[in-house]
This record gives structure tokens, sequence and C-alpha cells, in this order.
């Protein structure tokens, strides 16, 4: 770590007049400080914003300063999201890291985290060691030459099946991004990894009402229990009626460079009967154009697995 | 059932490792690591990291801190950083900077720049094989190719071939670090800025309410006092003076608390070596903490292990012959090999015909030593799974093929098991875990795949010399003394016990203390044995200080002179009249009366063998579709002779048997291509959470091991983690028909075919 200058202003305004480095709950920056990953000169401490307020009236609105575990916990917010947080990271680290700051968060890569590696998402054209290196828990979706990382956060996955929004405040005013619009793909400017403009602070979260939506799962597949970064994810909603499935959102988690959404699952298991047969012919579309590395082959199946048990999950009573 | 005396300290952060010793003045050290595996160092740009805010010194291969390489009859040679250009490791220790501050050494540390000339990094042990060689004898003396043939065999290939059923597989386990909780550390203090030390360490003295140091010689002493985490205070003592070239005499170690070692901290560490360096050049005290990412490569590791084995068989079950060819990985100074095949099928099952061989693989890779089981851990894992696939080649249960060939000792040898009751671990286990609910092919629960699995778990019952110290007080409370380490195990409890047994004695009026080089040398916290080692000293070191106790009360002058002294109850006895043993130093105007015990290995060696024996159980679940395996509970059934406090005894193989979980399903380091540790940190390199461990049930059978030692407790420190991760996949076996021969098993091992 490096020092710094830190300082906290007390409304949207000043913070957006100050240039500097945003800190909301610290999970995400003070650890990548503590690497020198990231090393900035000026933080601005933003937790006394007034971005509070979960509202579960109509969809979704989240202050971008809530906390993670305080959404998970909340009454009348949609499973997929409230599980996606409780299955994210600790309850430690789900009582301080903020929803905006978790749509932000930077990928676990473990060459991304170490600077005596090589990395063109934190040192551009620096190269890939991921490639040809430890690989297992990179991207199968989304990738590009310069990059194969995948992106860490949960609640993302199950925001972007919900065609969540976020709200940015600028100097020059205000505008609000659909969350799928938002994130990038590596392509060959790996180190841009979402929309925000400088000095631009994500101000709310929001969810489209769907009700739906409350038929839905997040099934979240890692190598323990408890407190691990997901080799696959699943978020799912289904509207399922007589036995047949009218509509369905589908976005999975651990195996893309961004969140990703599978609009070809949706449309393949719309109008298809609640059946094994259904969902694993759903699924197997998931995996349509995805470039396995040398060591994590194992996601394309795992995949498939992970949407055909969240399928299974969801119409658990209501499977022919 | 008795609470550890310094649980309390512990719960409630009282406690002060050796990293919690502040001293005026005192400088902060950061190690700065290799980012090559293999070459030469050409040069160190260091100006800008002297120049930094804070700094003090930058010591480096051209600018070193002098230090030799012990030499310990136990543990081998120890490495000394800085010393030479070499790198043989990436995250070798190449710099110590020194500042004002540790966020000071930190950044500064980040600001040094090496040049390699570099070469060619060796990391694989599966693709070396090509370089092995032979091991060291094991500790027993067995050379590491070793056969015991039936009269009239030619060779073990001969045996096998004779073998109705035959089982062959090849196996292999992960590297694995401690990852104790307590980073290698160290707070270093010379005795010229040590003047002020009593004054400013108040509160060490305060918080070691166990420790009870008032009047302690050794704070002020001349010479060096250092505050680091150890498995025993004289080993430490002695690799500091070696490395400072000094007298021992004028070291002294202080580690009442540990935060764990697990083999990690028998040699000292990279940190402690720095400090005292560094303190002594600086004149200043200097504390020193290795990085979580350092703990990795900068302290040692447990070696990966590929293993051979063959089992033949008659239908009845019956072992002919029992085949186990071992690798292990090792650094290029070869300083540790992990036996696994002569500790494990060199001992367990009765056979006619025995062949192990033991290899090592030099690599340019972070050094290897000693973690709990080292050798039967990990082959255990091989030895154990080859004979669940010989059970299911067998058609058999795997309980009734183990008992079929219960051993009565080491194979080949005269010497009997002292003392064992591992039939009864197995049927008891059997029963409580509801063994004969196990069908051949697992069961389902909804989505769920259930398995049940067992295995047999086997440790070598030792001891080493200890000696011991009593002091029995005016006011009736007496002290127990050993420079051994309690890095978690109980052993500070164990001896208020057993002091409290031998002095005949309530355990409140023992204070129990340890972690100091200037008490007696004993009580080394490895190889399960200090229960044994210091429970035995402390019976002679009773026995001395009650007969001194008898002699002074019937000496002339004394209040039963002349008189037939007995002692019974904290009191001694005569003539009808009786006094207890406050009062009679009182009556004679003495503060106290001292004795010390030695014990150590002796004739028992030449009559009997000795070892733990258990029986290790759990269920494991295997998710249908996602394929995770979760433990759903587990089981330990152990025959360690006598337990002396259940209560400790029982988290001990708690932990054993979790960190055997840990090895089957999480813990594994990913060693790259050009040697760097692709999951050196605590995020990467997985150990279970409490979601992992739902369940975890210990049974002791009890039968005193008075041919061992006259404690009669055998060790039960390691053992847990024996035959742990086999069992787990063995239940996986049982719940998929998969069977996996590596460790960690992971979610890609048990992708089957059933959605492609």
């Amino acid at each position: 770590m490096r020092p710094f200058e830190l300082t906290a202003p007390a409304t949207v305004e000043d913070a957006l007049a100050e240039p500097g480095t945003f800190l909301a709950g610290g999970t995400t920056l003070v650890d990548l400080m503590k690497l020198n990953v990231l090393t900035p000169q000026h933080v601005l401490d933003i937790n006394a914003l007034p971005l509070r307020g979960i509202d579960t009236s109509d969809g979704l609105r989240l202050g971008a300063l809530e906390r993670m575990g305080d959404i998970a916990r909340h009454p009348g917010v949609y499973p997929a999201v409230s599980r996606a947080l409780l299955q994210s990271a600790s309850q430690q680290l789900r009582n301080m890291a903020s929803i905006g700051g978790n749509l932000l968060q930077r990928t676990r890569c473990t060459y991304f985290r170490d600077v005596a590696m090589p990395c063109n998402r934190r040192d551009p054209g620096s190269g890939c060691p991921a490639r040809s290196g430890a690989n297992r828990m990179h991207a199968v979706l989304g990738t590009s030459d310069s990059c194969v990382a995948t992106h860490a956060s949960d609640v993302a996955v199950a925001l972007i099946a919900l065609d969540a929004r976020v709200t940015l405040a600028g100097a020059g005013g205000t505008r609000t991004v659909e969350l799928a619009d938002f994130y990038r793909l590596p392509g060959d400017t790996p180190q841009v990894e979402n929309d925000l403009r400088p000095g631009e602070l994500i101000t709310e979260v929001v969810v489209p009402r769907l009700d739906w939506a409350a038929n839905s799962t997040y099934v979240k597949v890692r190598d323990r229990q408890s407190y691990e970064f997901a080799l696959c994810s699943a978020a799912v909603a289904l509207d399922v009626r007589d036995a047949r499935i009218v509509d369905a959102r589908v976005a999975v988690g651990g195996v893309a460079t961004v969140p990703w959404r599978l609009r070809p699952v949706e449309a393949a298991l719309r109008g298809a009967p609640v059946s094994q047969e259904a969902f694993e012919s759903a699924a197997a579309v998931a995996t349509e154009g995805a470039a396995p590395l040398s060591g994590n082959g194992f996601k394309l199946p795992l995949l498939r697995r992970t949407i055909v048990r969240a399928l299974r999950e969801l119409t658990e009573g209501s499977r022919a | 059932m008795t609470n550890r005396i310094d649980g309390p300290l512990k719960v409630t952060g009282r406690a002060q490792y050796g990293l919690d010793h502040n001293f005026p003045g005192m400088l902060y050290g950061y190690v700065v690591t290799s980012t090559i595996a293999n070459g030469e160092i050409v040069a160190m740009d260091v100006t800008a990291a002297k120049s930094a805010p804070g700094v003090v010194a930058v010591y480096s291969p051209f600018d070193p801190l002098t230090l030799r390489r012990p030499n310990s009859p136990m543990l081998g040679e120890t490495w000394v950083p800085l010393q030479d250009r070499d790198v043989a490791y990436y995250g070798q220790p190449v710099g110590f900077v020194v500042a004002q501050t540790y966020e000071q050494a930190r950044d500064a540390a980040m600001l040094v720049e090496v040049s390699y000339a570099e070469r060619p990094a060796r990391t694989s042990l599966v693709d070396n094989l090509d370089l092995a060689e032979d091991g060291p004898p094991a500790m027993d003396g067995t050379p590491p190719t070793h056969a015991v043939l039936a009269p009239g065999v030619e060779s073990i290939e001969d045996a096998l071939a004779a073998s109705p059923v035959v089982v062959e597989g090849t196996y292999s386990t992960a590297t694995q670090n401690h990852a104790a909780m307590e980073p290698h550390s160290a707070v270093a203090v010379w005795d010229d800025d040590a003047n002020d030390n009593d004054a400013n360490d108040n509160d060490a003295n305060d918080n070691d309410a166990n420790d009870n140091d008032a009047n302690d010689d050794d704070d002020t002493n001349n010479g060096l006092t250092i505050y680091s985490g150890n498995q025993g205070a004289s080993f430490q003592q002695e690799d500091m003076a070696a490395a400072l070239e000094v007298e021992p005499s004028s070291v002294h170690t202080i580690n009442p608390f540990v935060g764990g070692a697990f083999g990690g901290k028998g040699s000292t560490s990279v940190p402690a070596f720095l400090a005292a360096a560094a303190a002594r050049a600086l004149g200043r005290p200097v504390k020193a903490a290795l990085s979580r990412e350092q703990v990795f490569t900068a302290t040692a590791n447990r070696a990966e292990t590929l293993q051979k084995v063959a089992l033949g068989a008659d239908r009845d079950g019956t072992l002919i012959a029992v085949r186990h060819d071992s690798w292990c990985s090792a650094a290029l100074d070869r300083s540790f090999v992990e036996q696994t095949s002569h500790t494990t099928s060199g001992e367990w099952y009765a056979t006619r015909n025995l062949a192990t061989t033991q290899k090592v693989v030099p690599l340019t890779i972070p050094r290897t030593t000693f973690m709990r089981a080292p050798g039967e851990a990990p082959g255990s894992f091989a030895l154990e799974s080859a004979m669940d696939e010989l059970a299911v080649a067998l058609d058999m249960d795997p309980i009734e093929l183990r008992m079929r060939n219960s051993s009565t000792g080491p194979v080949g040898s005269d010497l009997q098991w002292s003392s064992k009751y591992l039939d009864d671990c197995y049927r008891i286990g059997a029963e409580r875990f509801g063994w004969s609910q196990r069908s051949a092919t697992g069961r389902e629960d909804g989505d769920w795949l259930v398995g049940m699995g067992m295995a047999s778990a086997f440790f070598p019952a030792l001891r080493f010399p200890a000696t011991t110290e009593i002091t029995l007080r005016a006011d009736d409370t007496a002290v127990v003394s050993v420079g051994g380490a309690d890095p978690g195990t109980g052993l500070l409890t164990v001896m208020s016990l057993i002091g409290a047994e031998s002095l005949d004695i309530a355990v409140e009026r023992i204070t129990p203390r340890l972690g100091r080089s200037a008490y007696p040398p004993g009580g080394l916290s490895g190889g399960s044995t200090a229960t044994a080692s210091v429970g035995s000293a402390i019976m002679v070191a009773a026995s001395a200080v009650i007969d001194d106790l008898q002699a002074l009360a019937s000496a002339p002058g004394g209040p039963f002179e002349g008189q037939d002294v007995t002692y019974a109850d904290g009191r001694v006895l005569a003539g009808g009249r009786s006094m207890t043993f406050g009062e009679l130093l009182t009556a004679l105007g003495r503060e106290s009366v001292s004795a010390t015990g030695s014990s150590a290995p002796g004739e028992e060696l030449t009559k009997h063998s000795f070892s733990s024996f258990g029986a290790q159980f759990c269920e494991v679940r295997v998710h249908r579709w996602t394929r995770e395996a979760r433990v759903s509970r587990m089981l330990g059934v152990f025959d360690a002779g006598r337990i002396i406090n259940e209560k400790a005894a029982r988290s001990q193989l708690m932990g054993g048997m979790i960190w055997g979980v840990s090895a089957a399903l999480h813990e594994g380091l990913e060693i790259e291509g050009n040697g760097r540790l692709a999951n050196a940190d605590l995020a990467g390199y997985l150990l279970p959470v409490n979601a992992d461990i739902p369940e975890v049930d210990v049974h002791f059978v009890q039968h005193p091991d008075t041919l061992h030692n006259p404690v009669g407790a055998r060790g039960v420190g390691e053992i847990g983690t024996v035959g742990m991760a086999a069992a787990v996949a063995n239940a996986i076996h049982n719940a998929t028909g998969i069977r996996v021969r590596h460790l960690p098993i992971t979610i890609e091992d048990l992708l089957d075919d059933e959605v492609s």
C-alpha cells in the first residue's frame, strides 16, 4: 500500500467535484491497495453520502451504499437476488460491502492480483499469463486473446437476469444504463471494464417489477460450501403455468468475463414443458460459442448442469 | 473433562503471542521475496527503498546480515537467508527492509528492484521422475528400498503374480501449507536495548496468568531475548545461538502461546533470524512477520507425493503381497523427505510379502518439512484407498477385510504392538456410525448421492527425552515447568493434570509453565510426543521433590525429626501427625523446594513396537447434477492409550479429522511451471469453513499403555488426520462409483455422463 490522501465528502455534489477513487465498503479497494494493484493518490470515502434505501414497493430500488447483508435480509427482495447475496463472500464482508461497490468489484484472477506478473487488465499490453497458466477458475464465455478473467459478482448475475438498471451521477448530470449494457467485454481493452465515465458514481440500482420473479433462485457451485467464488452459477426465474414454461430469465456467473445473460436458453425454455428433457435441451444451448482453456473445460458441462439444477429446484413438485 | 487453562486468555484476546510484544524504539522488518524459481541474483537496486520514508536499513545478499546455518540432530540443517545470491524457489527471501513502522517497511520493500540471471524452473513432480534419488532411511532405519519376502518367494512381483486377486493403483497428493493462524514472526531484543524491557513489557507479565513469571530470571539477562512462536524453546535457542554465533545460554526464547505450528514451526523461521541479526546490527529491537502470502513460500510445505500401490490377496481377503513405491517432491536442498510407503504399508497389515521404496525428486520449489502426520497422512490416502479397491474387487466389507489382515507388529519385525485395540475401534465405530446401513452402491436422497467410507489410522507412539522441574511452594501450590511448547495442543493443561495426579493435590493448585528456554529442556511439540514425554518426566520430578520434602521433614531440626515420613494428599505424615507441604516449608522457614526429573525412552524399545490406532468413518453427499462432494458426518474411534484430558484430546482429533477432509476436498498448492504459486493466499488456497464440517464424532477406546511410558498415554496430535482423506475418497466411490486417486478431489473429477 502506498500513502494516499483521504477525504470524506458529505454530498454527491462534493463527491463528484473532487478527482479521486471512491471508497464505499472497501472490500475490493483496500484489498487491492494492500497488494499494490491499485495505488490511488486520493481516496474519497463516500459512506456519508445519502445513497441509502431499500424499496420493494414497485420492483426493487436500492441506494448504492446499501450493504449486501441488509439487502439480502430485506423482505420482498426477489429470491434470486437475496440468495445470490447470501451466497457471496462471508457475513463480515456482506456487512461492509455496498451494492454499488459489488457491481464494480474487480476480477479475482490470480495474475491481476499479483503485480509481479503481467496482466493486460492491470497493465495494458503486458500480456496474459492466464491463457497458458493457472486458469481453472477462468472464463469460457466472452473471452478474448487479451483477457480471460471472470467477473466475480454473484448478485450482478441475478440483477442482469432481472433486467436491472443502474443510475449514474456525473459532473454532467444523471443517466440510467441497463446493467446488461453497463459491463464491457474485454476485447482488446480489458482495462475498460464498464461504461462508467471518469468521476461518475453509481447512485442507485433499480430492478423493474416482475411478479413471477417470486419464483426465482440462484444456484452457486463452488469448491467449498461457503466463502468461495463460483466455479459456475445460475440465476433463474421461471413463469410456470399448467406444467409449461411461459417465460424465463437465465443468467450465469463464474464462467464469463461479465455477468452473462443467456437469452438463447430463455428462448428455448419459453413454451417448453416442465420436464428434465426440456431442461437439458435448453441448457445445451448455454455453452454455444464457449471457448475452454487448458484447465477449465469442465465448466462447459458444469454450466449446463448448473442450469438444469436451478430449473429443477424451481419446478420441484410441478415436474412431470 | 478439563477446560484448557489458557482458554479464557485466548478467547478474550489477552494471550500475548510473539508478535504482540512491543518495545520502545522498536523497528519493523519486512521480507523481500524472489520472483523467479531458479537462478542467481545479478543485482539489487535498493536506492529507492533506502530513501523511502522511515527506512533505517535494507539488507540483501550484497549487504547481508551474517548468519550461520544451524544444524540440529533432530531437525537437520536450517536454511538462513541472504547469505548468497542463489535463488532456489519462487518466493525465497532475498531482502529485508527495516523501517520505523510496519507500513513504511512494507512500502519500501515494494521498491526494491531485483535483477536475475534466470535458469529454467523445474517444478512438476510427475514430469521429473527421472531425477528421482533414493530417500534416506526411515526413522526406524528401514532403507529406501526394502523387502520382506516369504521363504521361497523370489520377488514381490512373483508374490503378486501368485495372488488370486490383485489391485493396483497410482495415487497422488498435493503440496500443502500448514496455514497456521499465527504467521511466522518474531520480536528480537538484545541486552543493551533490553535494559528497559521489563518496565515496558509489563503487559506480557500481566497477562501470563499461567506463566507466573514475576520472579523469572531471563528477561534481563545479557544476550538476545526472542519472542517467536516455535515448537520447543530449546530448539529455537540452539538455532538462534548457532546462527548468530553466540552461546546458547545468552539466547532467551519466550513463547508461552503459539498460534498453530503443525510441524511448520519446528525449524526457526526467516523472520526470527533476520529480526535477531538486524536488531544486533542496529542496536534496537526489531519486529518482523511474514505476510500471509509469504508464509506459503518463505517457510516450508508438505511435499507433493506420487505413490504406486499393488495389493495381492487370497479370495478370502488374506493379503499375500503388498508393494508400495513412493516419490515425493523436495526443494533442491533435499532438506526433508515425506516418507509415505514404509510408514504405512510397512506396518499396518499382516502380509507374507512386502516391498517398499522411497524416492525423492529435487525441484525448484519452496522447502518441504514436517506437517501433521508427515508420511502417514499422504501415505494412508494411497494404502487405504487401495484397501477399499481390494474390498470392492473381493466384494467384501472394507472393515472385514481390514480385520482379516490385522497386524501384530510391523511387517517382518519380532517386536509386537505393546497394546492394540484396533478391532474394537472398527466394531465400535461401525456400530456408532450405522455402518450396517451402508450398501455397496450408496443411496440417494433427492438429488444427492450419499455414500459411506472408512479407513484405518495408525501413528507411531513415540516419546523424546524430557526434563521438568517441580517447585513446591509455602502457599501449598506447585509450579511445574518445561521448555516445550503448547501450540494449541493442550500441553499446558496436561501438565496441570499430571502434576496434580503425581503430587496428589488438586489441579487448581498447580501452576504449569512452558515456552521458555530458561525452563528445563523437553516437551517438543512434534511427533505427537509431548504428553508421554513431559508427563513421564513430571512423574519422575514429582517423586524426586516428594523425596526431598520427606528428607526435609525428617532431617535434624525438622518437625518430623528422625521419623519415617510418608506423603499423601499433599501432606507429609508421621507418627499420627500430618502437615501440608506448605505448612512444612513454612515451619522450616523456606519459600519452596524444587527438584527436576528426567525421562527418556529406553529398554522398552527392545521389547515392543508402539503405535496409536484408529478407525475413521465418513458420509459424503455428492450432488447428482453439479457434483459437489460435501462431508455430512464423520466419526473417528481411537485407541491412543490413556487419554489425559478427554476434552482437549477430542479437539485435537477433531482438528486432525477436519484436516483430513481438507486434504481430501480442498487443500492443494498449485505450483506453476515458472515456480510461482498460483494460489498462495487464503482466498486461493482453500481450507474448509464451518459449513463444510457439519458433524464430527470422536470416541476413545481407552487402554493405558504403560509398556510405552509410565503415564500410559500415546499421542493424539496427528493420528486424527491419518486415513481421513481415504475415508472421504472411499465414501465418494460408494456414492458415485467414481474412484479418484488424487487429492484434492474436486468437482471436475466427479462429472459423469449423465448430462453431457
